[in-house]
């Protein structure tokens, strides 16, 4: 398989709850049989999975400054 | 005396409580900055509201029960504080997120670039254009991405910061996802088609 079937559709539905482990085990069966066969699916798939890591590093690259870690540090009641 | 004895003990280990919980909130902090830095538009609203996180923190910690969650009790606390500021951005009411399947931006990108290599569709995509993307999605899908996606929480502990059911959270990750590719799309390769 190689181009858009109906049941790409599906798995294009199922990509999220499978790589979030919701899948009900015969759907993830189900889902992975056809990712074994499917290089249009497999792709979509392992781009997602790049994706995912991408936008967390993205969006994790900004760092607290050390100013407003001394700040929080000072607003401490204890002693 | 014996009495007064007691009470000198209970303030003692009240004060030792206090300082293990102190110094256990601020190991959060970088974590509690990254996840805030991505609910507000700016850095420094981000600093403010991590600041008046803290101090809510510190003033009643006497409400956190040992041994639970503290990192997503001081999320609660901070989204709490960011929804009652009213510091999310006003979005217009009328714009329906667009949103595509889940293949949408990978199609856009392999018809664009004409490459089919996942790794190297990805790189197309730069840092900022995520940023930039992640802050158009409506501020209820993003809440649950930023929770789930970068700050690591469950769902479970997603739906109890955000005080929604937790199908709630799924449905708004799952479209959240969809409408964010949709957005990168827009940005990487224009909506002209």
């Amino acid at each position: 398989m190689s181009g858009f079937e109906p049941i790409c559709e599906k798995c294009e539905e199922r990509l999220q709850p499978y790589l979030d482990r919701e899948l009900s085990e015969t759907e993830r069966l189900e889902a992975e049989v056809h990712l074994e066969e499917c290089e249009y699916c497999g792709k979509r798939y392992r781009f997602e999975i790049s994706l995912r890591r991408y936008v967390r590093s993205a969006c994790c690259s900004e760092e607290m400054s050390p100013e407003l870690k001394a700040k929080l540090a000072n607003l401490r009641i204890a002693d | 005396m014996a009495e007064a004895e007691t009470d000198a003990r209970r303030l003692a280990t009240e004060a030792r409580d206090r300082v293990r919980f102190e110094e256990e909130a601020l190991e959060l902090a970088d974590q509690v900055f990254r996840v805030a830095r991505r609910l507000v538009p700016s850095r420094e609203e981000a600093e403010d509201l991590v600041q008046e996180t803290y101090a809510r923190a510190f003033r009643s910690w006497r409400s956190y029960t040992p041994g639970t969650n503290l990192r997503a009790w001081l999320m609660r606390i901070l989204t709490n504080l960011n929804i009652d500021r009213g510091r999310r951005e006003q979005r217009a009411p009328d714009t329906q997120p667009m949103e595509e399947g889940d293949y949408f931006l990978y199609n856009r990108l392999e018809e664009a670039t004409g490459a089919d290599d996942e790794e190297r569709i990805v790189e197309r995509l730069s840092q900022d254009s995520i940023v930039e993307a992640l802050s158009n999605v409506p501020h209820d899908f993003r809440d649950a991405i930023v929770l789930v996606d970068i700050g690591d929480f469950s769902y479970q502990e997603a739906a109890q910061i955000l005080d929604v059911p937790i199908g709630t959270v799924m449905s708004r990750l799952h479209r959240g996802r969809r409408v964010l590719k949709s957005e990168l799309a827009e940005a990487a390769v224009g909506d002209e088609s």
